[in-house]
């Protein structure tokens, strides 16, 4: 499969440089992969007193190189450079009607044989197949109790509906060539160091951290089933953050966050430091802005924040969950989503059309998903009609086969699904003065004193936890389902067309049946990528796994939202005023 | 109960010495006054002296702040800013399984509100007490951003304070009075020392290598389930401030081998063995011939352990090596003189009345002594200069003669001892308790290794026993820190061997775990061996992990109680080893 075939299938960007030297094709002999192969095949002959047999197995092995360098005012942190291996396998004991997962036991452990790290070296396959070997064993006892209590637990429960545990899927084979990256660690580690001093001559801020990161791996993975996959997956991230505490404690935060799979064309440093000045100025201007008031009526979600609630508020809400069996009593965590048992209903105004592609060359683009099955278009809402639902190999009501969406890790047994690229177009639009315009008549309309606009949500968050939990409880507390993430750039639009930036607002209330309220579209088209690790408001440092997501949306007007000011308990500002940051003793490297 | 052990790490943790190259000078004791000037030691022309300086700055400059601002105010305030760099390198069966470096900085705040008579480090009852938070900080010598965490700290860590003292000062007035009436913080005299930052030298090329092939070696070893063979390296320096003009700068280096072998008995039991080499400076480090001994011994032990018997109930005489025995007086002894244990009322306060009684046999004295560098021929883990509170470690003369004659003391008083001996130690992100250092056991009652086998073979006679045991290896247990984060703590039994009266070969058992009252075994130690071995590793308790030495003679004991370790329920693996096919063809092993 050459260059050829990479550019049409692979990471389109990242293809570019495959065609460089260095590339290791496809074709050349890959131990791993043989070793696996070899374990798979004899670990489907396990067999334990004419208990459940292994029905499906699927190993994979990534090698991974990561760096990693995060500084402040100045000053490295951490700068980490590691190379690992990370193995992983599915094992599934009795058929594909029932299994071993989908029940509140799933996973039960097996025996320890005190694995430690997966070999990083190949010059002797077997002590590859050494950890295969031990870890499929403790893995197959493991699900062999799991099957056993999930049939003791349904003697005494009955399930509402009877659905098989797993969906066949024709095998897919895919190996491509993988082109090593190199990050030159010394200019990252200086560059991390030199954006983040950006913020000494902030001196109002709080506190400010840069964080840059990269991952080279390189997939592999098998099935019994014949699939075999091996593929490059590569990204960089950059983070930047800032807070600032208000005169009356509050703590405002802001950040600019940067993705790319391209890794030989990685951040310039112009941007960077155009980015940090930015958050430094945004977030010193929130800290200073008056509190923000209850409010209910119009919205206009202008720019990213249109992609970033479509982000949270459709794209998390378009699958369908599967409750699992449990023992009598015991409570799941499995909360139903928004938009279950609405297909064929109107979701949405028929302006819209919503489809995830993940062909699209954009930060989203996906071949195939961690369960090797491939992606295929799904055409999801049209004519603001919900048609379909994003799914894995995990059977849920109404559809018994993947489409490739399984993206993230899930629970009892089954993965998550997440979109590539989410694409919302509107046939209908408007320009974003006329969005104004309008936002306007309907204050004037309904005698409000002002209109509201939201330039960014805060989503992916970088939010502590305990600032989540918050969100989380005064979200539910309106008794509206899950709480959406925090609008960051809140501005109040007054009739004559003045603005004011306030902040301190949270959105009460928003979920999907909030989409029927959208009352026009701009003609911006706006792309916001991210990466989903399932976590509330993607917050960054937790969750499960990240899937690269990109939204391509547009601007939004919402009618009826709520939003109330936040009443939290205030932390006091610091009793000693802040150092002064210019080094007095010494001047950095 | 305690629930501390010994435990080895395979990750390096927290780590040790090199030698002091600069002597402290002369305390000075100002309370406040920064230290800028009057630092003994030769800063040359590196910037080393950035990190300390800015912490003595900002100390200062908070201190100042919150007494005139706040109330309460505070009374005491130190920064103690803890900077590792470590190196590991790991192999298993001839591959890779494992390399990479680290450099961090960690940042402990201790504030002080009330007074020195009652604090907010009152211990309370079941109460942890948690301040500090161990924040990262940067490596640069960077003063801006080292300077913005130190004042976040201290304003998060004095909140914390004084809400808790506010607390215990209206729980102090419904409660009787605590039975000791001791001081919450003693006064010491302040501590000027710097030295350059340690810096270990580590040979990425040489260890990796060396880790691959000599772990090659356990391929011999068809029946092993798992095997390591690891390199750990690693820097501390410490960087401490405080506001009695204490300024510390001071660091050692650690390196260290450890050889790691497990398996499972046919029914399921897991057995498992480890030896370990430490060494402050890496020059000392054994060759690799005797690395390769160590691990024959650890492959051929954890095969002779699969197929061991199991041990039955047993009372009677035994000898602990120097080695187990040093690992049990940590643990049934050490612990229980740890000084902030004698006035916490949920403690079991064996020893707290005993200060001036018998309570071992008059030929046993132990020392702590953390100025020991070295005993053996071995490196000590337990030694340093200064503890976490910035106090000069001592030596101390816990039992002289069989008496009780101290305890373990940080800067927290207790009846008796109103000052510290320099065993506050701790884990960075953890508050300092009263920790042990270089356990050291010493006798006047010793007879050579033949002759305490003999009396052991004696005793068995006398006992009408038969057998006796011997314990080669007690070690409480294994703590293997892998990179992805999971922590796994994995038991480790004892080498155990039944020694027999009728001249019989020595008989390896597995399972043994030993029961009883351990202090009542003290008393029935007849006598000691005259060669003292060396146990190193690292101790875990409320302060976190901690490296530790244990040095001790073997000792005759005339009467140890035993109990059969609960049966296994695993099976083994199902499927032969892929090894197995390998092992068995004559051409030879894959390693290079």
């Amino acid at each position: 499969m050459g260059c050829e075939g990479m550019l049409s299938r692979g990471i389109a960007l990242a293809g570019l440089s495959l065609c460089l030297a260095g590339v290791i094709p496809a074709a050349q002999p890959d131990a791993v992969f043989d070793a696996m192969q070899a374990e798979l095949q004899r670990s489907m002959t396990l067999t334990l007193n004419q208990l459940d047999k292994p029905y499906y197995l699927s190993y994979s092995v990534d090698d991974e190189h990561s760096w990693s360098a995060t500084a402040t005012l100045g000053g490295l942190i951490s700068s980490n450079t590691n190379d690992y291996r990370i193995p992983r396998l599915r094992i599934r004991v009795g058929d594909y009607k029932f299994d071993n997962t989908n029940w509140t036991g799933a996973n039960a452990a097996g025996p320890r044989y005190n694995l430690q790290s997966f070999p990083i070296e190949d010059s002797n396959p077997l002590v590859l197949r050494q950890y295969l070997w031990l870890a499929t064993d403790s893995a197959f006892k493991g699900s062999l109790q799991s099957i056993a209590r999930k049939r003791a637990a349904l003697r005494n429960v009955t399930v509402s509906e009877e659905l098989p545990d797993f969906a066949p899927a024709p095998p897919y084979v895919a190996i491509r060539d993988y082109q090593p990256v190199k990050i030159d660690e010394n200019l990252w580690n200086d560059r991390t160091r030199r954006v983040s001093a950006v913020f000494e001559s902030f001196p109002g801020i709080r506190s400010s951290a840069v964080q840059f990161s990269a991952i080279d791996a390189l997939h592999r993975f098998i099935s019994n089933e014949g699939t075999k996959i091996r593929k490059q997956e590569s990204m960089a991230t950059v983070e930047i953050e800032a807070s600032a505490q208000s005169a009356d404690g509050m703590i405002v935060r802001d950040m600019g966050l940067f993705y790319t799979r391209d890794m030989t064309r990685l951040f310039s440093e112009d941007e960077l430091l155009k980015s940090a000045r930015a958050v430094g100025e945004q977030v010193l201007k929130i800290a200073a802005a008056p509190l923000g008031d209850n409010y209910t009526g119009p919205v206009l979600f202008e720019g990213v924040a249109g992609p970033q609630l479509m982000a949270e508020v459709l794209g998390r809400n378009l699958h369908i969950s599967r409750k699992p069996v449990g023992a009598p009593g015991a409570t799941t965590q499995a909360a139903a989503t928004e938009l279950e048992g609405r297909r064929g209903v109107r979701i949405m105004p028929e302006i819209f059309d919503v489809k995830d592609d993940p062909t699209q060359p954009l930060f989203g683009e996906e071949e195939f998903d961690d369960e090797g099955i491939p992606d295929k278009p799904v055409s999801l809402v049209e004519k603001g009609v919900l048609k379909d639902f994003l799914r894995t190999r995990q059977p849920v009501r109404g559809y018994d086969n993947s489409n490739g969406r399984a993206r993230l890790a899930g629970s009892y047994g089954a993965d998550t699904p997440a979109p590539t690229n989410l694409l919302i177009s509107a046939h209908e639009t408007t320009s974003i003065a006329d969005l104004k315009k309008k936002l306007i008549d309907l204050i004037q309309q309904r005698g409000l004193p002002y209109g509201m606009i939201v330039r960014k949500m805060d989503f992916p968050s970088s939010a502590g936890i305990d600032e989540a939990r918050k969100i989380l409880a005064a979200g539910s507390a309106g008794g509206s389902g899950r709480a959406v993430s925090m609008p960051l750039y809140v501005y109040r639009l007054y009739p004559d067309g003045r603005e004011e930036l306030v902040r301190g607002e949270r959105f009460k209330g928003i979920n999907a049946r909030s989409l029927k309220d959208i009352l026009a579209a701009g003609d911006d088209k706006v792309t916001f990528n991210y990466l989903d690790n399932g976590a509330p408001f993607a917050l960054l440092g937790y969750g499960s796994g990240a899937a690269e997501v990109t939204v391509v949306g547009q601007s939004l007007l919402i009618d009826d939202l709520e939003m109330s000011k936040i009443d939290d308990e205030m932390p006091k500002l610091p009793i000693v005023p802040a150092p002064s940051l210019l080094s007095q003793t010494a001047s950095v490297k | 109960m305690l629930s501390s052990n010994i435990v080895k790490i395979l990750d390096v943790t927290a780590f040790l010495a090199v030698s002091a190259l600069f002597t402290s000078s002369p305390a000075f004791g100002q309370s406040g006054k920064p230290a800028i000037n009057s630092r003994s030691g030769n800063d040359g022309s590196d910037t080393s002296h950035v990190v300390l300086d800015t912490m003595a700055q900002e100390l200062q400059r908070n201190f100042d702040g919150l007494k005139s601002k706040a109330d309460p105010p505070p009374y005491f305030l130190s920064y103690e800013i803890t900077d590792q760099v470590g190196h590991s390198v790991s192999a298993t069966l001839g591959v890779l399984n494992l390399s990479g470096d680290s450099h961090n900085r960690y940042l402990d705040t201790t504030v002080r509100v009330g007074d020195p008579k009652l604090d907010n480090f009152r211990r309370v009852r079941g109460e942890r007490i948690q301040f500090t938070s161990g924040r990262s900080v940067p490596i640069d010598d960077s003063p801006a951003g080292i300077r913005q965490d130190l004042w976040l700290e201290t304003d998060r860590v004095y909140r914390a304070a004084a809400e808790r003292l506010i607390k215990i000062k209206t729980n102090q007035q419904v409660k009787t009075a605590d039975r000791d009436a001791s001081a919450d913080f003693s006064s010491e005299e302040s501590f000027a020392h710097w030295e350059p930052s340690a810096t270990i030298a580590f040979d990425s090329n040489r260890w990796t290598n060396s880790v691959r092939e000599l772990s090659g070696d356990f391929l011999k070893y068809p029946d092993l389930l798992s095997s390591d063979v690891s390199a750990s390296f690693q820097s501390d320096t410490r960087y401490f401030a405080n506001t009695e003009g204490s300024r510390v700068q001071h660091g050692r280096d650690f390196a260290r081998i450890i050889v790691t072998a497990s398996a499972k008995a046919k029914d399921g039991m897991a057995v498992s063995d480890f030896e370990s080499f430490e060494a402050a400076d890496p020059k000392d480090l054994p060759s690799n011939d005797v690395i390769r001994a160590a691990v024959k011994k650890v492959g051929e032990n954890v095969e002779a352990l699969t197929v061991a018997k199991t041990a039955e109930p047993f009372v009677g005489p035994a000898i602990l090596s120097g080695r187990a025995s040093g690992v049990f007086f940590h643990e049934i002894f050490g612990h229980r003189i740890e000084g902030h244990r004698q006035k916490d009322e949920a403690e079991g306060q064996t020893f707290t009345k005993s200060v001036g009684e018998k309570i071992l046999p008059d030929f046993l004295s132990v020392t702590f002594d953390p100025t020991i560098k070295r005993i053996a021929g071995v490196d000590l883990n337990g030694w340093y200069e200064y503890d976490d509170e910035g106090v000069r470690g001592m030596p101390v003369k816990a039992v002289e003669n069989g008496v009780l004659r101290s305890f373990l003391m940080s800067r927290s008083p207790i009846e008796g001892f109103d000052h510290s001996n320099g065993h506050g130690r701790r884990q960075p992100g953890l508050e300092v308790v009263s920790r042990q250092s270089n356990l050291i056991v010493s006798s006047t009652k010793s007879v050579s290794d033949a002759q305490l086998r003999q009396m052991l073979i004696d005793e068995i006679k006398k006992q009408n026993k038969p057998y006796g045991l011997y314990f080669a290896d007690i070690t409480s247990g294994v703590t293997t820190t892998q990179r992805s984060g999971v922590q796994a703590f994995q038991v480790v039994p004892v080498i155990v061997y039944r020694v027999y009266a009728d001249g019989r070969p020595d008989e390896l058992i597995r399972g043994a775990d030993i029961v009883g009252t351990p202090l009542a075994s003290f008393a029935k130690i007849v006598a000691t061996s005259d060669k003292q071995e060396v146990f190193n590793g690292y101790c875990g308790a409320e302060s976190g992990s901690v490296p530790v030495s244990a040095v001790s003679p073997a000792i005759l004991i005339s009467e140890i109680e035993i109990e059969k370790k609960d049966a296994a329920q695993d099976l083994l693996p199902l499927l032969p080893s892929p090894l197995s096919a390998q092992l068995n063809t004559p051409r030879s092993v894959g390693v290079n």
